[in-house]
């Protein structure tokens, strides 16, 4: 089920597109026990790392906001990426919640 | 994902249209689903699995796939009867969760387009009112004016149409002459009973942006309890 926010989402994608942004679109597509958002919930960032929308309770934006401008520089159409909680890197990016998140991100064109 | 497709996604919403996007994870391929209309390429083969996590209100991947699949619905429809300044308040809260409203109210220097910009108002008694309004199961009603002459005839309507929720503002004194007069008018203890009256959940504020929030809240919560 899409919230609100994705339709605010959208509109404002379309509108970096036409300001000749370079747009990715992260979106969550799998969850695994407790998650701060649910599965659906998305955000885009710009080439220059500006984002907007959501994609866990702050835990992992700037994770997934890097892997989206490194998307785009390099050029690559997707990427999926897994966060998890027992992650080595848990203590920097990880989940809080102890929740398992998958997030898709591609390039908007 | 092509811009097309979050373009198209864009017109369907102010269309109000229901549908799902789904997404070939493999290469990032996306189409609109829209019920009842086939697919194209390789997306027509899970057309059967699309339409049931769609009709479940759901966002997933389909099981054994690498296609991702997220439903579209129209916000929940609330009718607000009363143009009083708990509904600005409602109006607020409810623009970021998914709701759309529709305010009735037949005195027109409530209901004006200067109190409540960009939100649709009907100038009617709710009898002739909800003839110009579609409304369903997935329907709330909130009455605000504690006047029985206007709260009355919407709340026998909601009753009659089976809205998911009926909320009627006043005191506990004020609802339960509320509910003997419509017993009397022949509506079932059951049904008088559904009325969320007093209306909203117990916060214990007063002022009509507070009770407003508990209006909201308990709004959202039987959206969640009823599985809309």
């Amino acid at each position: 089920m899409s919230y609100f926010t994705e339709k605010k989402i959208f509109e404002e994608a379309d509108n970096w597109i036409q300001n000749n942004k370079k747009v990715s679109l992260a979106t969550v597509i799998q969850t695994w026990g407790s998650s701060p958002l649910g599965v659906g919930s998305r955000m885009i960032v710009d080439e220059d790392g500006n984002f907007l929308g959501s994609v866990s309770g702050g835990c992992v934006e700037a994770k997934v906001v890097e892997e989206c401008i490194s998307l785009i520089k390099n050029k690559k159409d997707y990427k999926k990426i897994d966060f998890k909680v027992s992650n080595e890197n848990a203590w920097e990016i990880g989940l809080a919640c102890g929740g398992d998140i998958s997030i898709y991100i591609e390039e908007i064109k | 994902m092509k811009i097309e497709i979050i373009r198209e996604t864009l017109k369907n919403k102010s269309l109000k249209k229901e549908f799902a996007l789904i997404t070939n994870l493999i290469n990032s391929d996306s189409e609109i689903f829209v019920p009842g209309i086939n697919l194209t390429g390789m997306f027509s083969k899970y057309f059967d699995e699309i339409e049931k996590i769609f009709n479940s209100n759901k966002n997933g991947i389909i099981e054994n796939t690498e296609i991702f699949v997220q439903t579209f619905k129209n916000p929940i429809k609330v009718i607000i009867v009363g143009a009083v300044d708990i509904s600005t308040y409602l109006i607020d809260f409810a623009k970021n969760l998914n709701f759309e409203i529709i305010v009735v109210d037949p005195r027109k220097s409530f209901a004006s387009k200067e109190r409540f910009p960009h939100i649709k108002i009907i100038n009617k008694w709710p009898d002739e009112a909800f003839n110009q309004i579609e409304t369903n199961s997935k329907t709330a009603l909130v009455t605000l004016t504690h006047d029985p002459k206007i709260d009355d005839p919407a709340l026998q309507y909601a009753i009659k149409n089976k809205f998911f929720y009926i909320g009627a503002l006043g005191s506990k004194k004020t609802h339960e002459k509320r509910c003997l007069r419509l017993i009397e008018a022949g509506f079932k203890h059951m049904e008088v009973e559904a009325i969320n009256g007093p209306i909203g959940i117990r916060l214990g504020g007063k002022s009509p942006s507070e009770i407003a929030l508990s209006i909201i809240s308990q709004l959202v919560s039987e959206k969640y309890k009823n599985k809309i």
